[in-house]
């Protein structure tokens, strides 16, 4: 019948349009890379909130570790039209951090260790993601980008109203691209921090240049080089306990990254809020102790930035003052 | 906490350094990859240094840290052997199964913190990062248990990795007794214990950071280069490709005894990094007796060490079978994980493997002749009918020698030693190699069966006391277990650090 030679025709035509065409598509396709995900950099150990800094180094020399532990829902989300793909869907992982401070100065080092990284390979647009694979099975020793940093307080006093400080943090490339813990290259971090207390109210900021050399940007959800970083955080300080030798501090920090490249660009922004809350130790001249609880959310959903978080610190540090290594007195008042 | 002086410093911490010495030098750690050895008061180090000025309790610690940077460079010469690589199919790029008869170089760099941190009464948690880069003889083929340098990893490659070889707990519960100073160390706070107590550990360690240790051979990025010294080359020890392992161990010490008992999670499949984490199911136990002694008034100690690992390995005796059943089974046509190799007229491991038991047994003992001069000796006996799930192919082996550090001649820190190690395989082991087949390391194609021995002699110059440069040298005879091949002759240089 004339329908059924019709039907039979276009399907041929149809066939051999699928043919012609699929070598050229596969061809168009380009693997994704993989990048270093997270933009959510826990602060050096005994810096007080979960990303700022409360820039209250002080007394002779001093240290600090830190533990915290964190859980991030959809951090990569890649769209194009209505396309979408979780490539990392859940990302597991545990932050060491280690300092040691003398008088208004910090040395620091933070290791993360990725205990999980997961989610789902497929196609978006003409790019082809592969899903990262990291499981304590099949990756029992990981740990990914490491950074050293050095901060230092310029302005102010601990428990003053205004304190301005400056940070450099060299991050060491460790890991696989394709598990999305990594760049793959050193990247660099130098912010202006600022903080305070005034009364009951605590707050702290950072604004920074994040230098990153790699540039996936014509990769769908992918950064785009270099970043301004930017955040604050404010909460309320409540003394706890006889004698107030603990504090409970309560607030929201947010926190992002844009691209320099397109900058504030609805694409290439990621911004995050986290209700925090701590309960540390406030003693002097012995060791203290901090826990941390933090809930968030994406604010605006791109690299790094998850639908939503969920972390746990803990950490261990000291107050000290104490007779210096040249033997004079550390004044805090003036350190 | 800032240090009490009711006592000279100085004096206190040479009291508690000698203490320590007598009562607890068979225990230190010695370790795959292990922490440096203890610090003495005359050392420098980070910790030292802040306890010398008042701003650290180093006898009774709530953290310490320490840190160790070594570099190995190892050069072998050219050596006669008639055939090499014949497991090899020349149209494929299969690497290499035989150590190669070239002269060649080999190095290894670590660089490793150890963080430790009190958590409460008795508690510990210790953390140590740890960074290598390393480039082996011949793909770290062709030697059986006398591997020229104990740094080496399955995994390592030139390019520098960055991992996290420890995280664990450790809690001990005092049970009385005397009173035992534990000096501030790498993987060990300053602390006092009972000399009769429980010691629990959890967590991400190296088995011999708990199970055969040796205070004469102690850490071996300061004595022996070659990695037949840092254990029984026959203990199988399950781990991943790096030599850690995560699980617990029980250690009850009471006086001069002590018992130890520890399971751990074995590689997923031999010598991979992945880690089978089901310990109910797949897991290597062991169990050490020791007594520690004195003789002539010399502190020594013996040893007597179990094992037995439920691991999924290959019999060679199965391999074989399989392949003489049907021929179709062989090395080249492997379906699942393997070696490598593109022998088609061999058998291999990979058809057969399957849940296995593998047990060995040994003695291990320590004795001081003189201040600073120690002999030690190790023998163990495994069975043999498996292949190799983490360690190294050895069946059985026996290591003994000589240590002295340089206080008879005027220079304490330096060190000196001498070692003779000797390992075989059984005779199911030989013929699977025999016809052709590939364990883990080595595989020339064909063996003449023979013992694999090695002669190990170095001296270590102190530098600034707390920089150690190493002159070694290896004599290695019959290597793969191959009466066909060598001897080899390999010169090392260290350098280590402590800080």
């Amino acid at each position: 019948m004339p329908s059924s030679s019709w039907h039979r025709a276009s399907t041929v035509l149809a066939m051999l349009w699928v043919a012609i065409l699929s070598p050229s598509r596969a061809q168009a396709q380009q693997q994704a890379q993989g990048f270093a995900v997270e933009r959510f950099y826990p602060s050096a150990a005994g810096a007080g909130w979960f990303v700022m800094d409360a820039l209250d180094m002080q007394g002779d020399l001093g240290g600090a570790m830190a533990l915290t532990l964190g859980y991030a829902r959809n951090p990569l989300r890649v769209a194009d039209g209505s396309q979408k793909l979780s490539v990392v869907s859940d990302e597991a992982s545990a932050d060491f951090g280690f300092a040691v401070t003398y008088r208004r100065f910090r040395l620091s080092l933070n290791m993360d260790m990725p205990l999980a990284i997961t989610g789902d390979s497929g196609t978006v647009g003409s790019y082809v993601f592969a899903h990262p694979s990291v499981n304590p099975g099949a990756n029992p020793d990981t740990l990914s980008d490491y950074r050293v940093g050095f901060d230092a307080r310029i302005l102010g006093q601990p428990g003053g109203s205004f304190r301005l400080g400056a940070s450099a943090q060299l991050v060491i490339p460790n890991g696989h691209r394709t598990d999305y813990d990594t760049d793959d290259t050193f990247r660099s971090m130098v912010r202006a921090l600022f903080a305070g207390d005034v009364g009951h109210f605590a707050y702290a900021g950072q604004l920074g240049l994040h230098i990153r050399p790699l540039d996936d940007s014509s990769t769908p959800g992918s950064p785009r080089g270099s970043e301004l970083l930017f955040g604050a955080a404010g909460g309320a300080k409540l003394p706890v306990g006889r004698g107030a030798d603990w504090a409970l501090v309560v607030g929201p920090e947010v926190f992002g990254a844009t691209a320099f490249r397109s900058f504030f660009a609805a694409d290439d922004t990621a911004l995050e809020g986290l209700l925090s809350g701590r309960l540390e130790g406030t003693r002097v001249n012995r060791a203290q102790l901090r826990f941390k609880l933090g809930v968030g959310a994406g604010i605006d959903q791109h690299f790094g930035a998850p639908e939503w978080r969920i972390v746990l610190g803990i950490e261990m540090f000291n107050r000290n003052q104490r007779p210096t290594l040249l033997g004079s007195q550390v004044d805090v008042t003036n350190p | 906490m800032r240090a009490k002086r009711s006592i000279p410093f100085s004096t206190r911490v040479v009291l508690a350094g000698l203490a320590a010495w007598i009562l607890v030098a068979p225990a230190r750690a010695n370790a795959q990859a292990g922490p440096p050895s203890g610090h003495e008061d005359a050392a420098f180090d980070f910790m030292n240094l802040l306890s010398h000025n008042g701003l650290h309790d180093i006898d009774h610690e709530t953290w310490n840290l320490y840190g160790q940077l070594t570099y190995i460079s190892s050069w072998k010469r050219p050596f006669g052997a008639p055939y090499t690589n014949t497991n090899v199919n020349a149209n494929v790029s299969a690497g290499t199964y035989s150590l190669l008869p070239t002269a060649e170089r080999s190095f290894t760099g670590t660089f490793s913190l150890f963080f430790g941190l009190r958590l409460w009464r008795g508690g510990e948690a210790y953390f140590v990062p740890e960074l290598i880069a390393e480039r082996p003889l011949s793909g770290l083929h062709g030697i059986g248990g006398a591997i020229q340098n104990f740094e080496l990893q399955k995994t390592g490659s030139a390019t520098p990795q960055l991992y996290r070889a420890r995280l664990f707990l450790r809690q001990t519960v005092g049970l009385g007794g005397e009173h035992v100073v534990k000096t501030s160390d790498p993987l060990q706070l300053g602390t006092v214990v009972d000399s009769r107590r429980l010691v629990l550990t959890a967590g991400n360690f190296t088995i011999l950071d708990v199970f055969d240790r040796n205070s004469v051979t102690g850490d071996p990025r300061q004595t022996f280069l070659n990695m037949a010294f840092m254990t029984h080359a026959a203990y199988d020890f399950t781990s991943d490709a790096r030599g850690y392992s995560w699980g617990g161990t029980a250690e009850l010490y009471w006086d001069e005894w002590a018992l130890r008992y520890g399971r751990i999670t074995p590689p997923q499949n031999p010598n991979q990094l992945a880690t089978d984490f089901r310990l109910w199911e797949h897991y290597g136990d062991q169990m050490e007796l020791e007594h520690d002694h004195s003789l002539f008034g010399r502190p020594g100690a013996v040893r007597l060490l179990g094992y037995r690992n439920h691991v999924v390995t290959g019999r060679f005796d199965e391999a074989i079978a399989a392949f003489e059943a049907n021929p179709a089974e062989n090395a080249a046509a492997c379906p699942g994980i393997d070696y490598g190799s593109k022998n088609s007229s061999a058998p291999d491991l990979c058809w057969v493997r399957r849940p296995n038991v593998k047990l060995g047994i040994g003695i291990n003992l320590e004795q001081y002749l003189a201040k600073d001069v120690g002999v030690f000796l190790r023998a163990m006996y495994s069975d043999g009918k498996t292949e190799v799930d983490a360690y190294n192919p050895a069946d059985r082996s026996l290591s003994l020698g000589a240590v002295a550090k340089g206080s008879l001649w005027q220079r304490p820190f330096d060190v000196a030693g001498v070692g003779f190690g000797m390992s075989w395989i059984s005779a199911i082991h030989a013929k699977y190699l025999a016809m052709g087949g590939v364990d883990g390391f080595i595989g020339d194609g064909y063996l003449r069966q023979a013992a694999e021995g090695v002669v190990d002699g170095f001296y270590s110059v102190n530098l600034l006391k707390a920089v150690w440069l190493t002159g070694d040298y290896q004599f290695l005879w019959n290597p793969g277990f191959n009466a066909d091949r060598g001897p080899v002759h390999m010169f090392g240089a260290r350098i280590h650090a402590e800080f």
